[in-house]
């Protein structure tokens, strides 16, 4: 293995690890917010890739200009999916945690029975025909493909935006502060309600960019939520249940980790260096890297 | 007996011997099984597949005047013209959802024999469960040699599997050389299920006996979110000839960040699967031109067998795309099947099995490259010869063996 091939390799994990932290942020922060996990997460982000694909096939707008349109409107999914469904789930006295469970699971299964029905299983791609597709920026012998490095930058973007809403908003105030305690903020005039559907809202609208990032170089299909949901699991774990900076800083690790493992190992063992990494911060440090319990 | 029960008892006998008459009349139904992926990431195969049984069935139940077993009349005529009736279930690529599935269709729907079930690891377990309930299976498009070697009895596989395939392969290799090609390296890539792992021990067994140099020797993990790891170990290696077994996500993928890392492999000789599949040519077609392909079937194979070109356009109107190599494979599996059935007369599943041993169809009454259909001891049919297919600009092309070819060959892929 040459220099040149291992900061190849790096450079190629740094890149995939930026865009897994975007994929996992929004699971981190609807969970921080009220401890439900999101079981439907990949499936989001599949559906936000069609949306992309539509927004190109039908309308002819490439997936950097149809970025905001896709967010915004998985912005209202995530908010409607929350009024119709979550908050029915969590409204429930008995097995509350089973109920919110197989909620969002059940939800999963639908999204993609539904996409397979309207979307056909056939593998869609925009790949060439966009702006981005196929092109690659070559720095001495470094190929960064510039879908990765467009995502690469739309993530820190999307984190560095995140975080000043969180600690210089009142919206991220509210936020924080139902996350604290939801029946003190009842108290001072903050509708729960409202600040849970807008929490699902922004985390469906993360994912949502992300899935709009990936599509401009993976392929579409019904099942792809599958291959990124676990990602994303593993990186909130690590990073922490509830943290924004640890899904980022998280999300990082593991693509370094994931990459790295490939050299070393087998490539078909590639992935269980993440789990391992995954399994020696359960039983180290349960509440992930950055999070609190 | 009063007169009441007389009367119903009458009409009791009057309506069950409509039934029956009508039931004579329809001719009794032929139900085979066919398993295959219709949900999960290879859905779209088990689509396509559901739509060769289809094309097939059309040809058996109806009176048709191509030249192939069982067309000429409708239904099976030894049957007295029963109709064959396909039932399918999905196995969503789990060997265990296929276990179950080949239980529920011999158990309760009483197929005589089930078709199936594309990937290996899933035709391995369908298969066991059939031999242990005694019913044929006939393996359509499943490539494994590993499964025609467990001494089944109710085994049959009607095409090639991987040996015969990677033997082609190095045959075609080595009749390069001999034309002064200079091909010193292979590089082996392939996915971790049965299908990869079988592939790459036959292709590292004949790359050493034939002395190829193995430039790279990759075992990846399927579905796998990124492959840029991986490709670089391709990069770094630059084999003269890359041989990757992989299904359709991975093809994307692979051929993807081949071309993001700036990688272009001097040739590729594929296994199949991913590689001929319409959605990873759509996908990434451009980025693949002059890739050659093991196969067992292509759309030019209408001007050697007549009756091919007939049941594309057949195939076509339902599927909306032309038949392939697995199309083609569960197409003729289905035919062959069916001509034991109606040879057998009958629908025990032990009468068909004998029957199926018995098959020896010439070549000319299939829509396959092979010189007949004929199984040996273990169940596979010896003659089902490969062919190689080269991808040019949209469609594939017969260039090797080169006797049958239909174009020039364009070698290297890329200089």
């Amino acid at each position: 293995m040459t220099a040149s091939a291992l900061m190849q390799i790096l450079a190629s994990g740094l890149l995939m690890g930026l865009i897994y932290g975007m994929v996992a942020v929004g699971l981190s922060l609807i969970f921080g917010l009220m401890d439900v996990v999101n079981f439907a997460h990949g499936e989001f982000m599949m559906l936000a890739m069609y949306a992309t694909f539509g927004c190109f096939v039908f309308f002819h707008i490439d997936p950097v200009l149809a970025l905001p349109l896709v967010a915004a409107v998985m912005f209202i999914f995530g908010a409607s999916v929350y009024v119709g469904v979550v908050r029915h789930a969590l409204r429930v006295k008995v097995n509350a945690g089973m109920v919110q469970i197989f909620a969002t699971f059940g939800l999963a299964t639908l999204i993609q029975g539904a996409a397979q029905f309207f979307f056909t299983p056939d593998y869609r791609n925009i790949g060439d025909n966009g702006w981005l597709g196929g092109k690659t920026l070559e720095l001495g012998g470094l190929f960064l493909p510039l879908p990765q490095v467009f995502g690469a930058v739309v993530s820190l973007i999307a984190f560095g935006g995140l975080y000043l809403l969180m600690k210089h908003s009142d919206f991220g105030r509210a936020l924080e502060a139902t996350r604290e305690d939801k029946g003190a903020v009842a108290l001072v005039g903050i509708d729960s309600n409202r600040v849970f559907a807008l929490g699902w809202g922004m985390g469906a609208a993360l994912v949502g960019v992300a899935g709009a990032v990936l599509s401009t170089f993976y392929y579409i299909h019904p099942q792809v939520g599958a291959a990124f949901g676990t990602i994303a699991y593993i990186t909130v774990a690590l990073g922490g249940f509830g943290s924004v900076f640890g899904a980022f800083a998280a999300g990082i690790v593991v693509g370094l980790v994931e990459a790295l493992t490939a050299v070393v190992l087998p490539p078909a063992m590639k992935s269980m260096g993440i789990y391992v990494l995954y399994l020696a911060i359960i039983f180290l440090r349960p509440q992930g890297l950055f999070g609190r319990l | 007996m009063k007169r009441r029960q007389v009367l119903l008892g009458a009409g009791a006998a009057a309506v069950l011997q409509g039934a029956w008459t009508e039931a004579l009349a329809q001719g009794k139904e032929v139900v085979v099984g066919a398993i295959y992926p219709l949900t999960g990431s290879s859905a779209q195969v088990g689509i396509d597949a559901k739509q060769a049984f289809e094309t097939a069935l059309d040809i058996i139940n109806n009176a048709s005047a191509l030249d192939l077993p069982t067309a000429r009349n409708a239904g099976l005529a030894n049957l007295g013209g029963a109709k064959v009736r396909v039932v399918y279930a999905d196995h969503q690529a789990d060997p265990q959802k296929g276990r179950s599935e080949a239980e529920r269709l011999i158990t309760q729907d009483g197929v005589c024999a089930i078709v199936g079930c594309y990937h290996s690891s899933v035709s391995t377990t369908v298969s066991a469960t059939c031999e242990r309930y005694g019913v044929p299976f006939v393996c359509a498009d499943s490539s494994s040699p590993s499964l025609s070697r467990r001494n089944l009895k109710f085994f049959f596989r009607t095409a090639a599997h991987d040996e015969m395939f990677s033997e082609a392969m190095f045959d075609f290799m080595d009749a390069l050389k001999a034309k002064g090609q200079k091909i010193g390296s292979v590089g082996l890539f392939y996915e971790d299920t049965i299908f990869g792992t079988d592939s790459s021990t036959v292709q590292r067994k004949l790359a050493t006996d034939r002395g190829y140099k193995i430039a790279c020797d990759i075992k990846y993990r399927n579905n796998s979110p990124s492959l840029t790891a991986e490709v670089q170990q391709i990069k770094n290696a630059n084999p003269d000839v890359l041989m990757p077994s992989s299904y359709t996500t991975d093809a994307i993928l692979l051929t993807n960040t081949m071309a993001s890392l700036g990688y272009k492999p001097r040739n590729i000789v594929a296994q199949a699967a991913g590689f001929v599949e319409k959605p990873a040519l759509d996908a990434v077609g451009d980025k693949l031109v002059g890739m050659i392909s093991r196969a067992s079937f292509s759309e030019d194979m209408g001007e050697k067998r007549a009756s091919a070109k007939a049941v594309n356009a057949m195939f076509k109107a339902k599927a909306g795309r032309d038949m392939n190599d697995q199309t083609s494979r569960q197409f003729s599996a289905l035919m062959v099947l069916a001509e034991a059935i109606d040879r057998a007369g009958s629908v025990d599943p032990r009468k068909i099995r004998d029957a199926l041993a018995a098959t020896d169809i010439p070549g000319e009454k299939t829509i396959m490259p092979w010189s007949r259909v004929k199984f040996d001891a273990t169940g596979q049919n010896t003659f089902a010869n490969p062919v190689l297919i080269q991808w040019t600009k949209g469609r594939f092309v017969t260039v090797y063996p080169f006797e049958v070819a239909t174009a020039k060959l364009a070698w290297p892929m890329n200089a």
